[in-house]
């Protein structure tokens, strides 16, 4: 008897039935004939001929089953071929835009000066009376004021002054009226001009690059050779006041009892860190309180947070100004005679107050050094004025790093590039020309020292032609060169190896990222080839069960005659990969590859020439395949809407306005599907279809703006918008109430699913188990989880349990989850038999037997999977982030019910929406397109401690959970209502996901494009530059959740379903 | 939920019913009415550029004042240009019989459809207000400005359509699913869709103009485009059928 497709009978079946029934006993009667007839030639019967065609069935499926794994593999090959690609045009780039330095883990000590045989006089060796120099000072009381611009210090004139101008005159005066108590110069900082890179910078002595390469996973914290790893272990302390910052670059330095810290990143609140740092600073400037501290630091924001807020040219600058006037009056005079004061900005700030990029105003900050006793020299009677603006005579910031370290009596710190400031060693008559010739032998020795040890680590060759900074060193090294003249050549030596690091260090590779943009286009080109449609291609979803079984009869018919068969797209991965394989392309690219490590030519140039050789092979085997160039173009409406979506999104990134408003673009892109999706279900014959497309359509809109709601506003966001991510601005953890959502979650969710298997009448087999109970348990957990971490927390359960109890208590559960839903979860989809039931009913004409779910036996199915990483992705994510998440599902599914019911499984919009909504949960999860924003403390919800490769991935999975579920929702879109015997399921998969990664590449290449473009752009660290490195990131990591995940749960789903339906192709 | 049904269109395009195709809407062929229907473009678009530096200064005043001053254009323009849901002349128009002559519909029919039209376009007001606030317009402030928006939506887009389709709901699916023919009303409808879809584009960039603030730039885009598309769709596109029933089969796979 056919099985029949779960259709509501009604009163018309009845004669069907009857007239079924009439067919079927005639049919019976006429087979016993037969069979008579048969037993009586000798031939085999119905029954004998039914069990050969079985047999021959059985024989068929294996074929099939063969034929599919290595069609498969096949596929997962040529995806494989595709990460390659899209790593190697990302590493071209990357590896000339994202500037790497080397960290040195050479250490300066104080017995091994750079010098040899120095004069005994000056070296004592001992940190009391100074190691490679005689000490100046005790002690040093170090003031850095945030954004301190150079012209915010000296006087103009005030017809033309600004709010900031004239408020800050204590510098100058002293400096102008007592020459050799104080010195003011500017100060000029290295880019990106933010407060993290410029601490490194001013401590180290080094330029700072995007990347320090040999920096570790989350560590923020400086391992390479500083000021104050030198004061530390000379046995000095180190007290800090002010910005937090410094706390996490320098974790325990600092003296535990003086020192106060203050969180740095709320940049409306102008006064506590300011506050703070004064109200504690004074009473340890009181001479019984000197023995506790060598180095004082305070650090105050105000200023800084005056700019952002308000901009420079207002009164609230004015005030701030006034108020550091007046506390850097009082600490100058509350110091001693052995106490050296310093004042300084790590950098200035733009015409609108913000900071991070390499205009002047950005870079011009100002230093002003105070002695109670007379110190400081001039070398020249017109230096005595400070400079009018910061064009004239400024110093670098790495600068500092020597003349504090000599002055101080500690070794230079071993990285350090900069050369003592004049002032403080020319002598108070500006002439010990011996003195400024020694310290700067000792700096320039130091540097040479460096450059030695850099260029040998990293393998370069130096130059020694003149002019080079070897030259320059043997010519300043030269015998019988006056103090002098001998102090001039070292610092023209000093000027030229920065500039040669600068070179080294800040210059981009243009070749290598224009390599790269090359590659990843010529790439894009092969994917979008790849996932476009053939003309002739259609995926019919035709899901008739009594049709499906007549076909198979007839093909067990044919069988006997013809016995090969063969899959249409058998070869299709294997023919691509072909590509590859040409001789003459391999033939080229050996010669190249031999010719190249011959002659030992860099590898970027090699690998770029031999990608491209090889994406052409495979562009050529796809246009012979049918899928040319000129398929690309869209030929529907929707092929056309996805084009623009992604080509507006992805041209938006040359624009900064568009990358930081990219959550809001995303909604609206969203929208705008839903209205043209809207439009379209209007179009549906059927009322009741009809109806159910507009519902979920109506319900996808709405859910998007709902999901808006919650979100964590990035700097430049401020002031129109608001976070909602967290419990306040400053905060990152979550407010009580939002406990309430994990929770929502777990009563809401699966019946949401559950409603939508349903009407497929797919809630059958291990569904109610598995969604019911386990993803219902596992989304309690989870809520639990949070539940415990807030009490934690906020400290509510203090009297009862400890602080560690709890945390142990919620490390093994978030292990519990995990493995719940990605160890066991995953197991078990391989081993889910399909969500059908079949009922067997007694009809007049015998048995009815209906299959429950038939319809959705693949998609319903599938849905495990997505589900499984649901539940670990809510778990690591916070819980406004959990509501987020759970109505992206909501969301996915209503977006499969309207492809679905649109008939739009062909089309590419539906992969391309996916890819939208999982680009915008990354917004609503709790991020940005900014390094700040990475959630680093989800690593611990797991595990204790930080493990590899464990912390990484948990890391991974909450700044991507919503692009992962996207990814692994792909398939999805293809299945959701796909029979068990539909036939393209794996091309049409592996279609919708090139597609989709396709959306991922144009945002690689686009961003890449753009930000190679605009590398001296204003915004470029702050904006196209992170923008860059997610979209990279992304692209990574959706190939190999496509390939580990969507790919090879297809596979297993496939695999499943047609054990027990059989195979259809 | 018999989806198997639904889902061959080979089946569904062999056993299609002759449906009873939704015919556009013609503008009255007389010197009046092409004059108006010119004229009403010129003065909405006259009275936008006027305006448009009160606009900026003042969005809220400036489209409370304008309100009244664009119904009264679009009124006129719906007695004097369109005929009438269920007139006469309508139901000439869906047997479409060029060139037979019409006799004058009295004057109170087309009065009484253009308030019923009016009233169904202010209930629809609040339904616009929530598809602004569904594409990221804010929800709790602004309240004001986006209602004033979404009034003058309905009037531009929404009130020409309900005048001349009335709610026959075969039509308004037709409308809603962009399956009836091109013309003026539909093409002011679409283009104030598109018009104010591209509105918002510039209002994230940081230029810090005055203009871009909410909702000036969607009603500039509005206006535009609605006069655009009812002009193209009533002179060049007359007729034509988005994808229609012919054309959507292709589309809708």
């Amino acid at each position: 008897m056919p099985p029949k497709s779960s259709k509501a009978g009604d009163g018309l079946d009845y004669k069907a039935i009857a007239k079924q029934f009439a067919k079927a006993k005639a049919a019976r009667e006429a087979r016993e004939a037969r069979d008579a007839e048969a037993k009586e030639k000798g031939l085999p019967t119905e029954k004998e001929q039914t069990e050969i065609l079985e047999r021959q069935r059985e024989l068929l499926n294996n074929k099939r089953q063969k034929a599919y794994e290595r069609r498969w593999w096949w596929t997962a090959a040529f995806w494989t071929w595709l990460l390659a690609v899209h790593g190697i045009g990302i590493w071209l780039f990357a590896s000339g835009f994202l500037l790497t330095r080397l960290v040195l883990d050479d250490k300066s000590s104080c017995a091994a000066p750079p010098v040899e045989g120095l004069a005994v006089g000056q070296a004592a060796l001992d940190v009391n009376k100074g190691c490679w120099h005689p000490k100046q000072f005790d002690r040093a009381v170090v003031i850095l004021i945030d954004a301190l611009r150079y012209d915010f210090t000296v006087p103009e004139d005030p017809a033309t002054a600004h709010a900031f101008h004239n408020s800050f005159p204590f510098l100058y005066d002293t400096a102008v009226k007592a020459p050799q108590n104080a010195f003011l110069r500017p100060f000029i900082a290295d880019p990106p001009t933010t407060t993290l890179q410029r601490l490194k910078g001013l401590t180290t002595g080094t330029l700072p690059t995007f990347i320090d390469a040999g920096s570790n996973f989350a560590g923020t914290a400086i391992d390479e050779d500083n000021l104050l790893m030198q004061l530390r272990d000379s046995g000095k302390k180190i007290a800090h006041l002010g910005d937090d910052t410094w706390w996490s670059l320098f974790p325990g330095y600092f003296e535990p009892n003086i020192s106060k810290a203050y969180d740095s990143f709320n940049v409306w609140d102008l006064h506590t860190v300011d506050n703070g740092v004064i109200d504690n600073i004074f009473p340890l400037l009181e001479s019984s309180k000197e023995n506790q501290w060598d180095l004082l630091i305070g650090h105050c924001l105000g200023v800084d947070h005056a700019g952002h807020r308000y901009g420079p040219d207002h009164s609230a600058m004015t005030a701030k100004l006034q108020q550091m006037n007046e506390f850097i009056t009082k600490v100058a005079g509350s110091i001693d005679d052995d106490t050296l004061l310093i004042v300084m900005g790590d950098h200035g700030m733009d015409a609108k107050g913000d900071h991070g990029g390499e205009s002047d105003d950005e870079v011009e900050a100002a230093l002003w050094m105070y002695s109670k006793r007379p110190f400081f020299g001039r070398t020249s009677p017109e230096f005595a004025v400070p400079p009018a603006n910061a064009k004239i005579r400024p110093v670098n910031q790495i600068d500092l790093v020597p003349t504090l370290a000599l002055l101080l009596g500690i070794p230079i710190p071993y990285n350090n590039l900069g050369k003592p400031i004049e002032e403080a060693f020319a002598g108070q008559k500006g002439n010990d020309w011996a003195n400024l010739a020694a310290v700067s032998r000792l700096a320039s020795a130091g540097i040479e020292r460096y450059r030695q040890s850099y260029f040998g680590a990293r393998g370069i060759s130096q130059t020694k032609e003149p002019g080079s900074p070897a030259a320059l060193w043997v010519a300043a090294n030269a015998a019988g060169l006056g103090h002098k003249d001998a102090y001039n050549a070292l610092t023209e030596f000093e000027n030229e190896t920065l500039q040669v690091y600068k070179g080294l260090w800040a210059r981009f590779d243009v070749p290598r990222m224009v390599a790269g943009v090359f590659v990843t286009a010529a790439g894009l080109v092969m994917l979008v080839m790849y996932s476009s449609r053939p003309a002739d291609e259609e995926f019919v979803v035709a899901n008739d069960a009594e049709l499906d079984y007549a076909e198979r009869r007839l093909e067990l018919m044919n069988l006997k005659h013809e016995d090969q068969e063969e899959h249409p797209d058998q070869h299709l991965h294997r023919n691509l990969l072909g590509g590859l394989a040409d001789a003459r392309v391999l033939f080229v690219v050996g010669v190249l590859i031999a010719v190249g490590l011959y002659r030992k030519q860099p590898l970027d140039g090699l690998a770029a020439l031999v990608v491209t050789l090889l994406i052409t092979g495979v562009i050529s085997a796809l246009s012979t395949s049918g899928r040319t160039i000129l398929n690309i173009l869209p030929r529907t409406f929707w092929g056309w809407l996805s084009v623009v979506l992604t080509l507006s999104h992805s041209i938006g990134f040359a624009s900064n306005s568009y990358t930081i408003w990219e959550d809001s673009i995303l909604l609206f892109f969203i929208a705008t599907f839903g209205v043209a999706a809207l439009i379209s279900s209007f179009r549906i014959e059927s009322k009741v279809d009809r109806t159910m497309a507009i519902y979920h359509t109506v319900i996808f809109i709405i859910i998007g703006r709902l999901a808006s709601y919650s979100k964590l506003c990035r700097e430049e966001q401020m002031p129109y918008c608001t976070s909602t991510y967290y419990s306040s601005v400053t905060s990152s953890t979550s407010a009580p109430w939002q406990l309430v959502i994990p929770f929502a979650v777990f009563l809401v969710l699966p019946d949401v699913i559950k409603a939508f298997l349903m009407p497929s009448k797919s809630y059958e087999g291990l569904a109610p188990t598995w969604i019911g109970y386990a993803f219902r348990g596992g989304l309690f957990l989870s809520a639990l989880y949070w539940t415990i971490d807030a009490a934690n927390n906020g400290g509510w359960l203090a009297d009862r349990l400890s602080e560690s109890t709890l945390k142990s208590a919620g490390v093994y559960l978030a292990q519990v989850i995990l493995a719940l839903s990605l160890i066991a979860g995953s197991t078990s989809f391989a081993w889910a038999p399909p969500n059908i039931s079949i009922l067997s009913t007694s009809a007049k004409t015998g048995q009815l037997v209906t299959i429950l779910g038939y319809g959705n036996a693949m998609g319903a199915r599938y849905l495990f999977l997505p589900l499984n990483f649901l539940a670990a992705c809510i778990l690591v994510t916070k819980p406004m982030g959990s509501g987020a998440l759970a109505l992206m599902m909501w969301q996915i599914l209503c977006l499969a019910e309207i492809i679905d019911l649109n008939q739009l499984k062909g089309e590419s919009i539906g992969p391309v929406m996916l890819a939208i909504l999982g680009n915008f949960y990354f917004f609503k999860t709790g991020h940005q397109a900014v390094l700040s924003s990475i959630q680093w403390d989800s690593a611990f919800i797991p595990l204790f401690s930080i493990r590899y490769p464990w912390s990484p991935l948990v890391v991974a999975l909450n700044t991507f959970a919503g692009q992962i579920l996207a990814a692994v929702s792909v398939p999805l879109i293809v299945l959701w209502k796909v029979g068990p015997k539909q036939r393209g399921v794996l091309e049409t998969t592996a279609r919708a996901l090139g597609v989709f990664v396709a959306y991922f590449a144009v945002e690689a290449l686009t961003t890449m494009s753009w930000a190679g473009w605009l590398r001296r752009h204003l915004m470029l660290y702050r904006v196209f530059c992170p923008r860059f490195m997610l979209a990279a990131l992304l692209l990574l990591a959706m190939d190999l959740v496509g390939i580990l995940v969507a790919l090879t749960g297809v596979r297993s789903n496939t695999l499943a379903v047609c054990e027990v339906f059989g195979w259809a192709e | 939920m018999s989806s198997a049904l639904a889902k061959a269109p080979s089946a569904q395009a062999t056993d299609a019913k002759p449906k009873t195709t939704v015919a556009a809407v013609p503008t009255f062929d007389n010197a009046l009415s092409k004059g108006v229907s010119f004229g009403r473009v010129a003065v909405l678009l006259g009275l936008l550029a006027a305006q448009f530096n009160d606009l900026v200064a003042e969005p809220v005043l400036t489209l409370q004042s304008a309100l009244p001053v664009v119904a009264v254009v679009q009124v006129a323009y719906a007695m004097l240009c369109l005929p009438a849901a269920g007139s006469q002349q309508a139901k000439a128009a869906k047997k479409s019989r060029p060139g037979e002559k019409k006799k004058a519909e009295p004057a109170g029919t087309s009065s009484v459809t253009a308030f019923l039209a009016l009233v169904l376009a202010t209930i629809s007001t609040p339904v616009i207000h929530a598809l602004f606030i569904l594409f990221g317009a804010p929800f709790l402030d602004h309240v004001t400005h986006t209602f004033l928006c979404a009034a003058h939506f309905s009037l531009l887009g929404i009130f020409p359509v309900i005048y001349a389709r009335g709610v026959d709901s075969q039509s308004l699916i037709a409308v809603a699913g962009l399956s009836a023919p091109l013309d003026e009303t539909l093409g002011g409808l679409l283009g104030a869709v598109l018009g104010a879809w591209l509105g918002a584009v510039p209002i994230p960039l940081d230029w810090d103009r005055d203009w871009q603030r909410w909702p000036v730039t969607v009603v500039c885009g509005m206006y535009a485009g609605s006069c655009l598309g009812s002009w193209l769709s009533g002179v060049v596109f007359y007729g034509k059928r988005l994808g229609g029933p012919a054309a959507s089969a292709a589309k809708d796979e």
